[in-house]
């Protein structure tokens, strides 16, 4: 028997879709005779006392959830998101100068320095990619803190918000769809396929209408994982292969027949009745892969 | 043929050796040992990008990127340190006062474990002080903080190379600091009880607290170790 920590965070339990996904977890685990706790911030250090930590609460370097990571694996336990995993997929810069070097099919990408933000550099930009671009702070996920930009007003109003965190931002060429792939994949295996839409004249799955401050976000279809072509697949596998092992959630366009990355995620969003739709057992592979 | 060492630097040296600025190094494709100098290493700037580009051309680099996250936050640098034999004192992580007075008590020190703090500490002899530390350093309660008992005085050292201005235990924390995370340049906190040393935290080193004797050292050092060349990248 393993006893598996699952950190999380008060926020995890506010959609009740993901706190039934939760539920999900501990109930698999428990019918194959493991202990499944919740770990919060504020016992931590009880990180030693189990065989595996699996991280739900949102990572990032900068995060608990990364201290939760790094603890658990330099006391040797399985630990899904590893560090590593994090610290590339956290960062977009560290990300898509991976996709460049393994030659992963990508959008056209720059990356842009505090030193290089002037006008002639944002005009070379517009030439290259075309209106509007996108900007996209390192740090981005759920949707946040990736911008669409028209004109270098707006660019460079967005540019100065996201430099106040990081030293370097990504711009690329704006590719609309109207949706996304999502490909979860553990340990170099396809766990489950889905579409994530944008809604109407949205560009991005997640959005804020217009003098809101809620998010609203676009509708989730799945399909079965073995209804999805082998090419798609392979595309998915080799994009989370340059980073590691562990779970991770991998968003594709499909531009006239082409798989395109957009990026790869650790900590994929895994909410009851949409991700786990059409492939039920990823609860069971997930905690198989944390204990063994 | 043997590689040479490429130093990246945001610091003027003032010895003649020659640095490439960091914006620079982001946009080539060179193979080297890279020698990355810069006053923070800290996630997210341009120290911490210049050894991920590094790591990424697969050229060896001081310091590595993934110590560079490790050694400033907080609970991570307390842990490796220790696991590689550096003094430390016992650490706890939370968000909650009475969890900090129940196992470390008064006086304690805490660090922030937030990702928009730039460092420092504050100490906490009372109720209050720890509440105000872990409001600041906590957010507001939004993240934990890292809290460890204060049984002396906390001495902050600048280190360049893993040397500093102080001899006999501090000196040799600052040493083996260096030798495990490999940042040329920082400020640590260590404190000091009798005649022992524990490391106690980090920061970043502003370029104005960098004095002329200290440039001098750092460029010394450059050239000591250019001319040691990818020999010291196995010390």
């Amino acid at each position: 028997m393993a006893r598996i920590a699952c950190f999380v965070e008060k926020y995890n339990f506010l959609d009740s879709t993901e706190t039934e996904a939760l539920q999900n977890f501990r109930h698999a685990a428990e019918r194959m005779g493991h202990s499944f706790n919740f770990l919060f911030k504020s016992n931590i250090s009880e990180i030693a006392k189990y065989d595996a930590v699996f991280i739900r609460a949102t990572t990032d370097p900068l995060y608990t959830s990364y201290v939760v990571s790094k603890t658990a694996w330099e006391l040797g336990l399985r630990v899904v998101d590893d560090p590593k995993s994090i610290q590339i997929c956290a960062n977009k810069i560290h990300l898509y100068s991976l996709f460049e070097k393994f030659n992963i099919p990508r959008i056209p990408t720059m990356f842009l320095t505090k030193e290089e933000f002037h006008h002639k550099q944002i005009s070379e930009i517009f030439d290259t990619f075309g209106k509007p671009v996108v900007l996209k702070a390192p740090y981005t996920s759920f949707s946040r803190y990736v911008e669409r930009v028209a004109c270098e007003t707006s660019f460079r109003e967005v540019a100065r918000r996201f430099f106040r965190k990081s030293d370097v931002l990504v711009v690329q060429k704006f590719m609309p769809t109207s949706f996304d792939w999502r490909v979860g994949v553990l340990n170099g295996e396809v766990l489950y396929v889905c579409k994530y839409t944008m809604r109407k004249g949205k560009w991005k799955h997640g959005a804020k209408l217009r003098g809101k401050s809620k998010f609203i976000w676009g509708r989730t279809f799945s399909i079965k994982r073995e209804h999805a072509s082998a090419r798609f697949k392979e595309t998915a596998l080799k994009a989370c292969s340059i980073i590691g092992k562990g779970l991770y959630g991998v968003d594709i366009k499909e531009i006239n027949g082409e798989y395109i990355v957009v990026e790869v995620n650790d900590n994929p969003s895994i909410y009851a009745g949409y991700e786990d739709l059409r492939d039920k057992d990823l609860y069971e592979k997930i905690i198989t892969y944390l204990v063994n | 043929m043997p590689h040479t060492v490429l130093v990246v630097s945001n610091i003027d040296l003032i010895k003649n050796t020659s640095a490439m600025k960091p914006s620079t190094f982001l946009n080539t494709s060179v193979s080297d040992h890279i020698l990355n100098l810069n006053n923070d290493y800290r996630y997210m700037k341009m120290g911490y990008y210049v050894s991920l580009h590094a790591e990424v051309l697969e050229n060896p680099v001081i310091p590595r990127s993934e110590n560079a996250i490790d050694a400033y936050r907080h609970p991570i640098l307390l842990i490796k340190a220790s696991k590689h034999g550096i003094p430390t004192l016992p650490h706890i992580v939370t968000d909650s006062a009475k969890q900090i007075i129940k196992e470390i008590g008064f006086p304690a020190v805490v660090f922030a474990v937030n990702p928009f703090s730039n460092g420092g500490f504050k100490i906490a002899r009372s109720r209050s002080a720890l509440y105000r530390a872990l409001r600041s350093f906590g957010l507001n309660h939004k993240f934990t903080v890292c809290a460890q008992p204060l049984i002396g005085e906390i001495v902050s050292v600048k280190t360049i190379f893993g040397k500093c201005n102080r001899h006999g235990s501090i000196g040799e924390v600052a040493k083996k600091f260096y030798e495990i995370f490999r940042l040329p340049i920082c400020k640590l906190h260590i404190q000091q009880f009798e005649e022992k040393a524990y490391l106690s935290g980090i920061e970043k080193l502003d370029i104005e607290e960098i004095t002329q004797t200290e440039l001098r050292l750092i460029s010394e050092e450059v050239f000591r170790i250019s001319k040691i060349g990818e020999k010291y990248w196995l010390e």
